[in-house]
This record gives structure tokens, C-alpha cells and sequence, in this order.
């Protein structure tokens, strides 16, 4: 099957840093992939490259199609970035959501600012996609009025609304009190059975386990180790991805205690 | 001595706890409310005691306290009943004078914080100059540039015009960085999440930065604006613009009675900025109520 994504030799500085080293993957269509690894091992960068939220200096990258070499510019350069981002979703770890509008305000300006969708086309969409993050009651509400968990969810069809080809998640529970985490999987979980592809940055070891079909360890701007979730948990080959994820248990195990 | 608990009365002790508790919130409410309340009659109180004296020192009244002989300001009351309409009719000038004004100082000072803002080096370059030659030089030398350095070149504008310009380019140079402080504030995270939308730079200023960021600035515009109100007075130096300022100081030197004059002028000023503050906070509260909504 020919890849959704197909990334080849990303190099990312920040400055003199350099932390992305020389990255190369593909992910196919319907894969859901989860990066785990240490803050600062380049896993939220990588993902934010992936739409040039973060514009890759070396490599290239493709998704669905629209292909782009790094360290580009000018406008036919800048279109095609845009054509990329209109492939891709985003969800991010503090939500994000626009302040000054409603959920379905937010829902809907996508569509109509950046697909020129006629506004009762898009409410029509906005409102399913509001009904499958449960929150179709809350359409009128600003972000302030909802929970973390509720923004999120707003985010989560924000960006489905778009009607993207892969969806990127970046830390998306990673902000939200431990009561309000289960309501934003279980979103993830439905778009997952609904053939998603998804690349999700994630501590979430448990929706890790159980969604991923691959897993990549990041550490210092490379792949330590890219298998699949039984491997890497039952079976870590590298040092350091068994040591983070005994740490993890460890941590997780404090949890279950405190 | 008998540690068991009295059987008539069967109130659990934690209900009596909690009652003792809310009492004494009650109380302490009490108290509060009771010390807020003294210190605005104080602040009333206050007023009345300054206004009484201000207007013994203009009574004109002799009174001697012990052999001192005290002389208070005495008023031309005539005169004042007689022009004090004549310089009120500069009011509406003034205010309109302001309006016109700040309307374009807050049209120049979203574009000169674009510009402050801009990756173009000519916006960035011509937004710099502007704000740095207009804050680097006096108001009131800008007003005589208007009214008197142009015509040289053959530009003549009415009265109203040349203090609509030169006032509101004065003032959008300052307001310029309060908007672009208002932009600046605005969260990096709501720029990311228009850019993963797929919106551009245009969209995302006017669409998502810029309603969020003018919201900001409304309160420090309106301190602007009352500054402005009284800044108009630096029009009158010219003599083109029949505002309070101006027709205060015709009546008054015309007629030796610039005390009379000038103190009918302030009291309009004073006024019309009482009642714009009213206004402004109205705003603000509004303002603020909505963001306990929205932020």
C-alpha cells in the first residue's frame, strides 16, 4: 500500500541545536502511530514539521500526495505548504481554541474562511461534528464556559471538520485533570475505529497499548526503537526505551497509590 | 463530670460547627460592609467640605477671623451670566473635535502596529519612522505645522480639518503601541491553531488576532480619548477652531475678565470629562463581565 505520510532525511535546528537528526518514515494509510520519548527528545517538534508549524530546515515531506522540500519559499512554495496543511488536523496540548467564539464558531471557521463553504453548509457539518464529540448542547457556548476535556473535544471536531486526511495529536490529554482524560480518548478512540490515520504524541501508555499499530521511541531527534505496542512494552530492545518505560511503570504505579 | 453528650439535645456537633462558622462569615460580612459604608460617607462628606470651599473663595465675601482680614476672589457674576452661554456653544466643537480625531488616531495605529509587526522591512521601517518623528516631537509644534506651516506651501484646510489631522496623528502614533501591545498579548497557541486550519497570515490577523486584540485595547483608548477632550484645547492657540478654549479667551480678553473666562471653560472641561469617565467605565464593566465569559 503506498504511504500516507512519507518523510525522508528531516533535519530540524533550533538555532545551533540540532533536534531532529536526519528522520526518514512512512505511515500508511488507516495507521494510527504513537511517539513516546522524554521532554525534550524532539517528539512534539517532529509532529508540528509534519504541517510546518515548526518548517523543517533539510528533507522533505509528503503527505497524501502533496510533496514539499524543505527550506522553500516564496508564494508557489507557500501554497504548497498550505495545500499540506489541508491535509492535516491538528489537536493540540493546551486546546487552543479561539477565545472570542463559540464552539460552533470555532467549528465552523475553518470551513468557511479558509474552504469558502457556504455558512449554513458548514453549521450542517460543524453540528455532526459536534454530535460526535458529544457536545452538540454546548454549540453555543465560549471556551471559557466549557471544561478542559469539553474544549478539547470542540478542538478534536475543530479540526475533523476540515475533513483532513491525518490527523496529528500533540500531547492532547497532557494538560486536562486526570478526571477529564477518558472522555478526549474515548473521542480518539471512535475516530480510530472510524480508519483515522493518526499520529498522536502521547503519554498515554494505556491508549498507546491498545490503539497504536506502531510505536516510535524518540530520544535526542532519533527513533531509538519503531515497533509495534506488544514489542515495546512486553519486549524493549534498546536501553534507554526500557528505561523510560520502567520509570513510567514506576510513575504510573505511584499513581495507582496516591 | 460526664463526658457523654446531652440526649435532649440531638443536634450532631458538626451541624453546630458549621453554623457557628457561617456566623461568623455573616459577621465578618457585617463588619466589612459596615467599614466600606463609613468610608464612602467620609468620601461624601469629603466633596461637600471641598466644594463649600471653593466656592467661599470665589463668594467674594470679607470676613475677619480674629483681626485678619480675609478678601476671597471676587466674580464678575454678569459677565459670567452673559458669556457663559457664548463659549458652552464650543462644547460640541470640542467633543466632535475629539471623536473625529480619535476615530482616525485608532484607523493610524492599527496600521502602524501592523506595520510594527510586519516581516516587510518598508512597513516595518515607515511604521518605526512615523511613531519615532511624531513622539519625538512637540503636539502643539505638529498643530502649528497644520495650521500654519502648510498653508506657506499652499495648503489650506478648514479649521476642523487641520485639528482633526494633526491631532489624530499625534495621538495615532502613541495608541500605536497600545494596539500593538494589544496584539502582542493576544496567545501564540490561538496563531497555531488558524495556521493548522490552514488560514493565512491576513485571516488570522483579521479573523482571530485582531478582534481579540482591539477588545484588549479599549480600556487604555478610552484613557486616550479624555486626554484627548482636553488636548483639542491646544487647537485654540491658532484661532481657527471655535472651541471652548478659544471662545473663552476672546470673551475674557475682550472684556478684562479672563479669570471669569477661563474658570466658565474649565467647568465645561471638567464636566464633559466626568460624564466621558462615566461612560468609559460603564464600558469597561461591560467589558469585563464579558470576559468573565469569554477569556
Amino acid at each position: 500500500m503506498t504511504p500516507i505520510i512519507k518523510v525522508t532525511n528531516l533535519d530540524k535546528y533550533f538555532d545551533d541545536l540540532h533536534v531532529l537528526k536526519d528522520l526518514s518514515f512512512e505511515i500508511a494509510p488507516r495507521e494510527v502511530v504513537c511517539i513516546i520519548g522524554r521532554s525534550g527528545s524532539g517528539k512534539s517538534t517532529l509532529l508540528r514539521c509534519l504541517n510546518f508549524l515548526e518548517p523543517p530546515d533539510f528533507g522533505t515531506v509528503s503527505i497524501d500526495g502533496v510533496e514539499i522540500r524543505c527550506g522553500g519559499q516564496g508564494r508557489a512554495w507557500r501554497k504548497q505548504v498550505h495545500d499540506l496543511r489541508l491535509k492535516t488536523g491538528m489537536v493540540f496540548q493546551s486546546f487552543n481554541l479561539f477565545a472570542h467564539m463559540t464552539a460552533l464558531e470555532n467549528v465552523i471557521e475553518g470551513p468557511i474562511t479558509v474552504k469558502k463553504m457556504g455558512r449554513q453548509e458548514a453549521i450542517e457539518l460543524g453540528m455532526i461534528n459536534l454530535e460526535k464529540v458529544g457536545l452538540m448542547d454546548k454549540a453555543n457556548q465560549f471556551p471559557s464556559r466549557l471544561s478542559g476535556g469539553q474544549q478539547q473535544r470542540v478542538a478534536i471536531a475543530r479540526a475533523m471538520t476540515m475533513q483532513p486526511k491525518v490527523m496529528l495529536f500533540d500531547e492532547p490529554t497532557s494538560a486536562l485533570d486526570p478526571e477529564l482524560v477518558g472522555e478526549v480518548l474515548a473521542v480518539m478512540q471512535r475516530l480510530v475505529e472510524e480508519g483515522m490515520t493518526m499520529v498522536t504524541v502521547t503519554h498515554e501508555m494505556g491508549f498507546a497499548r491498545r490503539f497504536a499499530d506502531r510505536i516510535m521511541y524518540m530520544d535526542e531527534g532519533q527513533f531509538v526503537e519503531v515497533a509495534s505496542p506488544d514489542e515495546i512494552f512486553s519486549d524493549p530492545k534498546d536501553d534507554r526505551t526500557r528505561q523510560f518505560l520502567s520509570h513510567l511503570h514506576v510513575h504510573q504505579h505511584e499513581h495507582a497509590h496516591s | 463530670m460526664s463526658i457523654t453528650a446531652d440526649p435532649v439535645e440531638p443536634v450532631p456537633p458538626s451541624t453546630l460547627e458549621s453554623e457557628r462558622l457561617s456566623g461568623q462569615a455573616r459577621e465578618l460580612a457585617k463588619r466589612r460592609s459596615r467599614r466600606e459604608r463609613r468610608f464612602s460617607i467620609g468620601v461624601k462628606v469629603s466633596y461637600v467640605v471641598l466644594f463649600f470651599f471653593l466656592a467661599f473663595l470665589f463668594s467674594g465675601v470679607q470676613i475677619s477671623i480674629g483681626g485678619i482680614e480675609i478678601n476671597t476672589i471676587n466674580l464678575d457674576w454678569e459677565f459670567i451670566r452673559t458669556y457663559a452661554g457664548f463659549i458652552f456653544r464650543g462644547v460640541w466643537l470640542t467633543i466632535l473635535l475629539s471623536i473625529l480625531a480619535i476615530t482616525l488616531s485608532v484607523v493610524l495605529a492599527i496600521l502602524g502596529a501592523l506595520g510594527r509587526l510586519s516581516r516587510s522591512p518598508f512597513a516595518y521601517a515607515l511604521s518605526t519612522f512615523y511613531v519615532s518623528l511624531i513622539r519625538g516631537t512637540p503636539l502643539l509644534l505638529q498643530i502649528f505645522f497644520f495650521f500654519l506651516a502648510l498653508p506657506q506651501l499652499g495648503i489650506v484646510m478648514s479649521g476642523l480639518t487641520a485639528g482633526v489631522l494633526a491631532l489624530g496623528i499625534n495621538y495615532g502614533a502613541y495608541n500605536t503601541e497600545i494596539v500593538r501591545a494589544g496584539i502582542q498579548s493576544v496567545g501564540v497557541g490561538q496563531r497555531e491553531a488558524a495556521l493548522a486550519l490552514g488560514m493565512t497570515g491576513n485571516q488570522i490577523m483579521r479573523r482571530i488576532v485582531l478582534p481579540q486584540a482591539l477588545k484588549l485595547t479599549i480600556p487604555p483608548l478610552g484613557n486616550q480619548f479624555i486626554a484627548m477632550l482636553k488636548d483639542t484645547s491646544l487647537v485654540a492657540t491658532t484661532g481657527f477652531v471655535w472651541e471652548i478654549l478659544w471662545r473663552s479667551q476672546k470673551v475674557g480678553r475682550a472684556n478684562f475678565r479672563s479669570l471669569e473666562a477661563l474658570l466658565i471653560a474649565a467647568v465645561f472641561y471638567w464636566i464633559i470629562t466626568i460624564i466621558f469617565s462615566a461612560v468609559q467605565d460603564r464600558i469597561e464593566a461591560r467589558i469585563s463581565r464579558g470576559e468573565r465569559t469569554l477569556a
